[in-house]
């Protein structure tokens, strides 16, 4: 078995919650103390956010400051994680926040430069790095008996369709499920990766493919998701036994979360209160949410859930360490934005593995 | 003058196009353009109206502002400008408030009425949108009641004599106004968590869908059918059959719409083919419920169907349920004519009264086992993992409800086999790191199978005089897999260093204790000669009862959850040390 490199201590399947606070841009530097801000980092856990008359205050698994290096987000938010991708779980971390909050920041880097040396570069190429790493010390360990073959994806999901990344000039995919293999996207393309450089390159490329648009806040920003997902397997022969691992970990860029009929909110089940759809079309919607407060009755509900949740399914509530890094702009002029982040980021801790297993004793304890 | 008007008008009617055509196609950098381009029109036509103002009839010009304040109204709610949209549309209602009632204007009132629900809702002021809602709710139904012609569309005010619409037409309108105000009671409603009321208003909705076309039938189905699934969780099983009825015939519509067939893709096939399944599986559950409600009210406390039970509520069910279904079904009843029988002819197909005896049951039984082959024939394992176990798991949920009905002991062990036989082949392929629950779930579902089975052939075993060497086997095998896959799930439950979690995580409370108390219990039933291997088992069982009594003290919160589990494993721990005793003392008596 693999050692546990930095042994995990027994923790629950909870969601971790991590929130990222950005410095504000450069330019609007403020000169009238803490005034322009509309939240303050308390510690290492604690954020309290000015609204009035009650400041609120906001818990979670880890909360950074303006001051945190990207070292120091990755450390604590991804190297446990591809820690235990090396041990065979699957991992995905998500970043969450309206546009200009920091999420390709946190993620990539910044933005101009595609060059993963920079002392500023994200999670992403600091996960590839380490997971190398890791592997490299395996392969040195184990000897010529242990074998690690990874390979990556990258897709990304506008509009509930799903186009490859990789490949620019496929046409819209679709997603399955296979016996062994789980979720997949069908006909996406994989590429073998074999070291970190490798796997900047792919992607590069894939980042210069997606659709980006601007939004009504005018500012750039992408509409849709992107999933980098690195499959990871190791094969090691113990006389004439093979034994096969493989684990997943997804990296998701969400789209903005400034419009909240964007599909993640929903998408992660958590319902926002909700206004009054016009269209008639929806009326399934409607109908579903009546169906969801169900009480434990056996039922079927024909509308699929949402591409991303689909895809993501197991690492929201399945057999995966998962988190979430929800980035805040510290700006008075964020303060609704910012407080819907939090508000989400709070519920998305509730999310747990939910291993309802049907039991029926009925007539059996006698 | 009238060249005048003639401007007027076509300018208005510019608006309109740019505020519902145009603006479809605005860039997302300008999202409002037309929008913007619109309101300006709008604006030009209430200057050139002040001005005609002077010698014009005053109702009427009255009606005109009005129709302009609710565009402007819509406008500025579509734009995000909430208060001056609120205030247009206020401005509306007023000039409105005299006439409301007649023909000419109950229309845009109501219509008025509707986006001032939505702009409530919008400010989150969900209380303040059903006020407005519930007065358009009844104006139209007094004006219906008061007049019932069909009124004059918004749009006709600023339309010439020649444009103006037919009478049907100008009903189609109308009715597809009030639907939306029933549409939107339905979220209301919804979102104050009066669901029945709210499941109320969207079946109303449906209804008006179908009576004045304005559907479209894949969408309307899947609508129908999901609604069937809440009056599932209400037990209301008349209205979930009418539902699905109404689903499965509107459904049969969309594949005969002759102009779609040529242009019909691949994929929309397959979309079409999905639909169909998806319908399938709801019809599953219904069968799947109506059997399952009918178990609980005929079993007695161990769980089989009790006689006088039965007989009793044969007697009930002549002299009740048809008054009583017959007074709710006029109320939810779809379609009209030709829809109409066809739905009562689906309906005849399957019984939404209790099943109170195998034969009846067994109807139900075959209906659902029809849906769930057609469900597969879609969901197949390759492709569609998850929905595929599911629809095995609800075709073995049918065949476990089907037993309780049968009463000869041997042919309810082949049901029971059949689901082995169907959650096994599964079982063995699925990968738990990506289907861990469903894993866990058929894990349990296997073992609890087992038990039930070793049971039943306990039960056949009892009636024989002797215990043949055969029966003893079969006992044995069936326990010795049901603890198999009990321990299989325990064992899913473990870290990566294979190490059983001091305490358990409360979803997997429940099921983790039971699946240790049956193995204790199964353990206990093993049979042997061999009176050292028996005092083996008995030792291994009361492990298993331990188990249950020291987590429980350790962690009082569990006990809720297991109750009479617990109650018995601490009889159990306190007689299971003597009877061990006495056993030994047998073995070697002169110790």
């Amino acid at each position: 078995a693999l050692p546990l490199l930095n042994s995990p201590s027994v923790e629950g399947d909870a969601i971790k919650v991590y929130v990222r606070v950005r410095p504000p841009s450069e330019g609007t530097a403020l000169t009238d103390g803490d005034q322009g801000l509309c939240l303050s980092v308390l510690s290492s856990n604690t954020i309290r956010l000015h609204s009035k008359p009650e400041p609120k205050i906001f818990t979670f698994d880890y909360v950074a400051n303006m001051e945190t290096t990207q070292e120091s987000v990755f450390s604590s938010v991804a190297k446990n994680i591809v820690e235990s991708c090396m041990n065979g779980y699957n991992g995905t971390i998500f970043a969450y926040g309206q546009t200009g909050s920091g999420k390709t920041f946190t993620m990539m880097g910044p933005s101009d430069s595609d060059n993963f040396t920079h002392s500023l570069r994200g999670v992403i190429p600091r996960s590839f790095e380490y997971l190398f790493f890791l592997i490299e010390r395996e392969k040195e360990k184990a000897g010529s008996g242990k074998s690690f073959l990874c390979k990556c994806s990258f897709i990304e999901i506008y509009n509930e369709q799903i186009f490859d990344l990789l490949d620019s000039a496929s046409a819209g995919l679709f997603l399955r499920e296979h016996i062994k293999k789980g979720v997949f996207v069908d006909g996406a393309v994989e590429q073998v990766l074999s070291s970190a450089a490798e796997a900047y390159q792919v992607l590069t490329m894939g980042w210069r493919n997606r659709r980006v648009a601007s939004t009504s806040m005018n500012r750039e920003s992408s509409r849709s998701h992107a999933v980098f997902t690195i499959t990871v397997e190791s094969m090691e022969k113990n006389n004439e036994i093979v034994n096969i691992r493989s684990s997943l970990l997804n990296l998701v860029d969400l789209a903005g979360s400034e419009r909240q009929k964007d599909t993640h909110t929903e998408g992660l089940r958590l319902k926002e209160a909700g206004n009054i759809n016009r269209s008639l079309s929806c009326l399934g919607q409607v109908i579903t949410a009546l169906v969801d407060v169900g009480n434990g009755k056996q039922r079927h509900i024909c509308y699929r859930d949402s591409k991303l949740t689909f895809l993501l399914r197991d690492s929201l509530g399945g057999n995966a360490k998962t988190c979430i890094i929800a980035n805040v702009h510290p700006g008075s002029r964020c303060f609704g934005e910012t407080l819907s982040t939090l508000n989400f980021a709070q519920r998305a801790k509730l999310i747990k593995n939910k291993a309802v297993v049907n039991e029926d004793t009925q007539g059996n304890v006698s | 003058a009238a060249g005048g008007w003639a401007a007027v008008c076509e300018k208005f009617r510019t608006a309109r196009t740019l505020s519902t055509v145009e603006s479809r196609k605005d860039p997302e950098t300008e999202p409002y353009r037309s929008k913007y381009s619109a309101r300006a029109l709008l604006q030009e036509v209430k200057q050139l109206l002040s001005a005609a103002e002077e010698g014009g009839e005053a109702r009427l010009l009255a009606v005109r502002r009005a129709v302009l304040e609710y565009e402007l109204g819509v406008n500025h709610t579509d734009t995000e400008e909430l208060s001056a949209g609120e205030e247009h549309l206020q401005r509306c209602t007023q000039l409105l408030e005299p006439h409301r009632l007649s023909p000419d204007c109950v229309s845009l009132y109501i219509q008025a009425q509707n986006n001032l629900g939505i702009l409530w809702s919008l400010r989150d002021e969900i209380k303040t949108a059903q006020t407005y809602l519930e007065s358009a709710e009844a104006l139209y139904n007094q004006y219906m009641k008061e007049d019932g012609n069909p009124p004059l569309d918004p749009s006709e005010h600023f339309m010439a004599e020649e444009e103006k619409i037919t009478d049907q037409e100008r009903s189609k309108r109308f009715e597809k106004a009030y639907t939306h105000t029933l549409y939107y009671l339905a979220q209301v409603y919804q979102h104050l968590e009066m669901i029945e009321k709210a499941a109320q208003y969207c079946h109303t909705t449906l209804k008006r869908q179908l009576e004045y076309c304005g559907y479209n039938p894949v969408e309307w189905a899947l609508n129908a059918a999901t609604l069937s699934q809440y009056y599932l969780s209400k037990q209301c099983f008349m209205e979930a059959r009418h539902c699905l009825a109404a689903s499965s015939v509107i459904f049969s519509q969309a594949g005969q719409v002759p102009s779609a067939e040529d242009n019909e893709t691949e994929q929309d096939q397959q979309d079409l083919r999905q639909r169909k399944a998806e319908i399938a599986r709801c019809w599953i559950k219904y069968c799947l419920n109506l059997l399952q409600s009918a178990r609980k009210l005929l079993e007695d406390n161990i769980g089989e169907l009790d006689p006088d039970r039965q007989l009793e509520l044969k007697a009930q069910r002549k002299k009740e349920e048809d008054e009583k279904e017959k007074g709710r079904k006029k109320a939810v009843l779809f379609g009209t004519s030709d829809i109409c029988d066809s739905v009562l002819a689906m309906e005849e197909k399957v019984s939404s009264v209790y099943p109170l005896d195998f034969q009846e049951a067994r109807e139900i039984f075959l209906v659902g086992q029809n849906y769930v082959l057609e469900a597969k024939e879609f969901f197949q394992v390759d492709g569609y993992v998850t929905d595929h176990i599911e629809i095995v798991q609800d075709h073995s949920a049918l065949f476990k409800v089907l037993a309780f009905f049968e009463e000869d002991y041997e042919r309810r062990c082949k049901m029971h086999k059949r689901r082995l036989d169907m959650l096994e082949s599964i079982y063995v392929d699925l990968n738990p790191q990506y289907y861990l629950l469903i894993s866990r779930q058929l894990q349990f579902e296997l073992a609890d199978t087992y038990y039930e089975m070793m049971d039943l052939k306990i039960a056949i075993g009892n009636r024989l005089e002797e215990l043949d060497s055969h029966t003893i086997k079969k006992i044995n095998s069936l326990a010795q897999l049901a603890i198999k896959y009990y321990e299989l799930f325990l064992d899913s439950l473990r870290n990566p260093d294979r190490v059983f979690p001091e305490q358990l995580e409360e979803d997997v409370l429940r099921p983790a204790m039971v699946a240790k108390f049956h193995i204790a219990r199964l353990y206990g039933k093993l049979i042997t000669s061999d009176s050292k291997k028996q005092l083996e088992n008995m030792q291994t069982s009361l492990e298993y009862y331990t188990f249950l009594v020291d987590y429980c003290e350790k962690y009082p919160d569990a006990v809720r959850a297991v109750e009479t589990e617990l109650e018995l494993s601490r009889e159990m721990v306190g007689l299971l040390p003597t009877r061990m005793e006495r056993l030994r003392a047998k073995l070697c008596p002169f110790i």
